[in-house]
């Protein structure tokens, strides 16, 4: 197994009018072939902006401050446009969170799907090419592909949407994908096909994947590892189980308490109290320390390193360190709802 | 308390022409009714049909057949939809499944939330509606600092609490949302439901849920409503449906909702579902108390 996606210490940062927000701060984290990596947190925590900027396809106002990104041992970093446009779509591909921003409303899907079947094999028959276009679009559940490839964007359902920009994605059996939110609007049935599918594509072609949801359901499913973001940083990553069944960051126990499984027979959610911080200068010490009902003084001072629970397992939090109280996990071990 | 109906539909049928011999029958004869007060959770198939009937109800799409009634008042009737198209306008509201491209990108924030107050002409002065605006920010977790951004400026959880907040600042009376959620995180996903709650408690307001989260649907929900093909296959209390599917649509996507559990979400195995001919005659019967189910003719109870 080897790295095929190595982040060092990225931080991105955003110039605007009101002041610089730092997105994503001093990210580190690798992908290996074949590997999943769920990215779950918090709305607005700097998900998609990691994404874009590893792929680099975020806007001018986007500086990255720091940090270095490799892939197959090849520092990108420095990398141009020309550069990238050769590794996108043939190294990389992303599936974006919205599924309209990616497809063109002026094109028929079909069309859409065949572009990019062209960028990967771009001297593919013409009877090869609608073949592969029909055999994506039924990879991906769209039923009488052979007539829908016809339609525009607007004929279709939200889902139908998102299966199109997933059918994109796979069509160059990209190394590295970014999947960004893909199933949000997929009904169960066909949501748990699509991850099948992914697993598969995975299995077959070695893909390395950078998952993002905020569905936890999905990441049980697909994840072979979890990173947790807050306010622009990694919390705590680790394997599926770690995360699941041994969580050490107060946000993570959040999330998980968040879930309608914890509050069955209740009359209302657990909702972590609070606001996520500005990312216009954040706090100087723990970000997550205003909302944490454990918050130690240290925690409004100074920013917690990554502290190793295992080989596979890190959190940034105090509450690991030596000098802590000791704090259980307010989770049940293992047990999630029913 | 007695429940009085808020939107009565009759046989809906919706049909998409794509060219003048092919044609898309999104939805096949549906007819349900919303009580006021409660909230309908639709769930179903991608492609089902949820969103044209979303469309529908908001007379968005003029529907090919059938009826809508929203208190009494027939609004595929041209001339009683003008006649009340103010108060409709008003108490109706809508958050669209692609909410993202419904926010115009080159207003801030707060501009998208001023307009529909200036159009209703709800505040008499900027203040107040300005305090207006930053009370259902907050509502959905974003502070007023987000008023001066634009959407490009912000991420997809936040534009998606952005519509929840110009849906909700009008106080409708009745809020059709299309999959509100699924693009949040699960602590602001909770806040919402809970808003959504206290909003039917405290206000008595009426919700039509369409999501493909059933967990939520079953948290939230009083009724559910399943749709196939075009079809409303199912529809019963929350708990009779959940505890006692029958239509073997229904029965297939609740084995399909996933455990947030590596260990048992692994492992599971999904009903296959070998799809139903919805080209023959079917009866929407209701087979004792208020659980109606789509049966081939002839099929008894
Ligand atoms: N403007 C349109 N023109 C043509 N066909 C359309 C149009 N809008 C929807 N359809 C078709 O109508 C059917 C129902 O679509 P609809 O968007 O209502 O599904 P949905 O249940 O909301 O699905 P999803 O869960 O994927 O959002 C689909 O087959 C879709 O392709
Ligand atoms: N073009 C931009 N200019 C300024 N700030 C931006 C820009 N794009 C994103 N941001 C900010 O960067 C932060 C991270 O955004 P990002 O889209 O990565 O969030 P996310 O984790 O994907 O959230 P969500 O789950 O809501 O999609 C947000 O707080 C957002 O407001
Ligand atoms: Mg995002
Ligand atoms: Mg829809």
């Amino acid at each position: 197994m080897s790295n095929l996606l190595e982040v060092k210490n990225l931080s991105i940062s955003f110039c605007t009018p009101y002041g610089e927000v730092e997105a994503v701060r001093d990210v580190s984290f690798e992908l290996q072939e074949g590997e999943i990596l769920a990215v779950v947190g918090e709305s607005g925590c700097g998900k998609s902006v990691l994404c874009k900027a590893i792929m680099k396809l975020l806007p001018k106002n986007a500086k990255l401050k720091e940090g270095t990104i490799k892939t197959a041992g090849i520092d990108i970093t420095a990398y141009k446009e020309n550069e990238m446009c050769r590794l996108r779509g043939k190294l990389f591909s992303m599936v974006f969170q919205d599924p309209m921003t990616s497809l063109n409303p002026t094109i028929p899907i079909g069309n859409q799907i065949a572009e990019a079947v062209l960028v990967h094999n771009p001297k593919i028959s013409k009877a090869d090419l609608n073949r592969r276009v029909i055999e994506l679009m039924e990879l991906v559940g769209i039923q009488d592909a052979d007539n829908r490839r016809k339609l525009y964007p607007y004929n279709f359902s939200g889902g139908m949407r998102q299966r199109s920009v997933m059918a994109m994605a796979l069509a160059s059996s990209p190394k590295i994908l970014f999947a960004d939110e893909p199933t949000t609007s997929l009904d169960v049935t066909i949501q748990a096909q699509i991850l099948d599918l992914l697993i598969d594509v995975q299995r077959k072609l070695n893909t390395a994947t950078v998952f993002v949801t905020h569905d936890l359901g999905v990441v049980a499913r697909v994840a072979d590892r979890v990173a947790v973001m807050y306010a622009g940083k990694i919390v705590e990553i680790g394997t599926a189980e770690e995360i699941f069944y041994d969580p050490r960051h107060p946000y993570t126990w959040g999330l998980l308490r968040a879930l309608p499984a914890y509050s069955k027979g209740s009359d209302r959610l657990y909702t972590i109290p609070g606001t996520p911080p500005s990312l216009i200068d954040p706090p100087t010490g723990d970000a997550f320390a205003s909302r944490n009902e454990y918050a130690l003084e240290i925690d409004y001072k100074e920013a917690p390193p990554m502290f190793k629970v295992s080989e596979t397992h890190y959190a940034a939090t105090w509450l690991l360190s030596e000098k802590a109280p000791k704090i259980a996990s307010p989770m049940i071990g293992g047990k999630h709802g029913n | 308390m007695e429940t009085k109906t808020l939107v009565e539909i009759n046989n809906l049928t919706h049909l998409f022409r794509l060219t003048k011999s092919v044609a898309i029958k999104a939805l096949s004869d549906v007819s349900f009714s919303i009580n006021q007060g409660e909230i309908l959770g639709i769930v179903g198939e991608s492609g089902s049909g949820k969103s044209t009937l979303a469309r529908c109800l908001m007379n968005i799409h003029k529907p090919y057949k059938g009826e809508i009634f929203y208190k009494g008042i027939n609004i595929c009737d041209k001339k009683q939809f003008a006649a009340n198209k103010k108060m409709l306008q008003k108490n109706r509201q809508i958050i669209f499944q692609d909410s993202n491209s419904s926010l115009n990108q080159r207003m801030s924030i707060r501009e998208i939330l001023a307009e529909p107050l200036e159009i209703q002409k709800l505040f008499k002065t900027a203040a107040e509606r300005e305090e207006h605006m930053r009370y259902h920010m907050s509502f959905v977790g974003l502070e007023p600092r987000f008023l001066d951004l634009y959407p490009p400026e912000i991420s997809g959880g936040q534009r998606q609490r952005v519509s929840i907040a110009r849906a909700l600042e009008m106080r409708p009376e009745l809020l059709v949302a299309d999959e509100p959620v699924a693009s949040l995180d699960v602590s602001i996903q909770a806040q919402i439901i809970n808003l959504f709650k206290h909003l039917q408690e405290e206000h008595h307001f009426t919700l039509l849920f369409i999501a493909h989260d059933l967990a939520m649907v079953e948290f939230l929900c009083d009724r559910v409503g399943v749709m196939y093909h075009g079809h409303l296959v199912e529809l019963a209390e929350t708990k009779e449906l959940f505890n006692n599917p029958v239509h073997a649509y229904t029965k297939a996507l609740l084995s399909a909702i996933p455990v947030p559990d590596p260990r048992i979400e692994r492992g599971r195995k999904i009903l296959e579902f070998e799809g139903v001919d919805m080209t023959v005659r079917h009866d929407f019967n209701d087979i004792g108390n208020g659980h109606f189910v789509l049966q081939d003719e002839g099929v008894t109870v």
